[in-house]
């Protein structure tokens, strides 16, 4: 059964000041960004769900599931993390010799090599952004439950960060990927992609889904709200 | 088009809600409990966002059908394009890493703009598309998965890292994923909300 809630009172337009929820609270449509007025948990059917009355998008006061999903996402992430440092993202012939390369061993080889200014951008996207993102997320889920008014505009800023440089960590995978299809020469050089790069490009999208699962609304909300 | 002046709004990030105030070009509401940008005054309008699309197909079509690098070692010269570089990691065995690597770098792009396309077009004609909803809600997740940026940088560390080993060179799609870098961003800026402006 689906249930379309009548939109939000209009009132004159007056300086950008906060409104008092009215009647329940005001739900704002994450597509289309209308207004519409909630209906209270209990006074909605058995499974009835809520859409949007001008785009039919499903309306909800918290995404579904979000701490579970982001928990989830979270975990598998910081596990498959290990695999993705502990096994080369790449190996290499040229001549006679091969040998493999592992996230942490390509920016070291960057470092020795003089090209200071990229072994920090690799250092920051493939090993800084992923770190910092699980433990984020991490602490964000936690806090949900075990410390709602513990410095929410900074964990609402945080939430951003994360969502605003989340995508940089998969530069690795594309230089690997690139490399690998440029460094063709049969015996003389060829570059090939390894089993870490597999675990490292699970990793960023796991933290991508996780970050996408985790309603920052959440931040917001009292102890009381989760029941 | 503008938005009704007595219209609400509420903060995607917080749930606060606010009376909606009519912005000047330019200007950014932000929410006053958690910071998140509430909406923005356009510089630019609907026509020119399907301007910028238009010009975005034809870049993006260079950047897919000509070499990103080119390098020569000992007389033997490989080009390389995007798709190729997918189809080689998929040979190698690299299924899951050619697939993450194709929505991210081709399939979210070309959605990106085939999407906005099919919804300005009618638009700018004065018509609402079939699936106008569905195709805007599409649009909202291919947002987030289009790294093309990400790409361009990419392309960019592996020129460099080429470039020690042999003669490598930037092919034409490599300036092209910097002028999309530059569209994309233009077009993302102007956002999806006020279309629905555009819906009675």
């Amino acid at each position: 059964m689906v249930v379309r809630p009548v939109s939000a009172p209009t009132t004159a337009a007056g300086p950008p000041q906060a409104l008092a929820p009215v009647d329940g609270p005001l739900l704002g449509c994450e597509s289309c960004g209308m207004v519409s007025r909630g209906v209270p948990e209990d006074q909605l059917p058995e499974g009835a769900v809520l859409q949007c009355s001008r785009c039919h998008h499903a309306l909800h006061h918290e995404k579904p599931f979000s701490l579970q999903r982001t928990w989830s996402c979270v975990i598998a992430a910081a596990i498959l993390y290990i695999p993705a440092n502990a096994l080369p993202v790449m190996s290499t012939t040229s001549g006679f010799e091969s040998s493999t390369h592992t996230l942490l061993g390509g920016i070291h080889d960057l470092w020795v090599d003089g090209a200071w200014g990229l072994a920090v951008i690799v250092f920051v996207a493939s090993i800084a952004v992923p770190v910092l993102k699980i433990a984020a997320l991490a602490l964000l889920a936690w806090s949900v439950r075990k410390a709602p008014d513990w410095r929410r505009l900074e964990r609402a800023r945080l939430f951003r960060l994360i969502e605003v440089v989340g995508h940089w960590s998969m530069l690795d995978v594309y230089v690997v990927v690139l490399l690998a299809a440029c460094v063709r020469f049969g015996s003389l050089a060829s570059a090939h992609p390894e089993p870490g790069l597999l675990a490292f490009a699970a990793v960023v999208v796991l933290t991508l889904l996780a970050a996408h699962s985790f309603d920052p609304r959440m931040i917001w909300r009292d102890r009381q709200d989760h029941g | 088009m503008t938005r009704a002046a007595d219209s609400l709004v509420v903060c995607e990030w917080c749930d606060q809600a606010y009376r909606w105030v009519p912005l000047e070009a330019g200007a950014v509401a932000r929410c006053t409990r958690c910071e998140a940008v509430l909406g923005r005054g356009h510089r630019i309008g609907t026509e020119t966002v399907l301007a910028l699309t238009v010009t975005s197909l034809v870049v993006f079509l260079v950047a897919v059908f000509s070499h990103v690098i080119s390098i020569r070692l000992s007389g033997t010269t490989v080009e390389s394009t995007i798709p190729g570089a997918v189809l080689a990691a998929w040979d190698e065995g690299d299924q899951m890493v050619a697939v993450a690597t194709a929505v991210t770098a081709l399939i979210a792009p070309a959605l990106f703009i085939l999407l906005r396309l099919y919804v300005l077009v009618p638009l700018a004609a004065g018509r609402i598309p079939i699936g106008f909803g569905p195709v805007v809600r599409a649009l909202h997740q291919v947002s987030r998965w289009n790294m093309l940026e990400v790409l361009t940088v990419g392309g960019l560390l592996s020129l460099v890292r080429l470039a020690a080993l042999a003669e490598a060179v930037p092919g034409p799609a490599m300036f092209a994923l910097g002028v999309l870098t530059v569209l994309f961003a233009a077009i993302e800026a102007a956002g999806l909300r006020h279309l629905w402006w555009y819906v009675p």
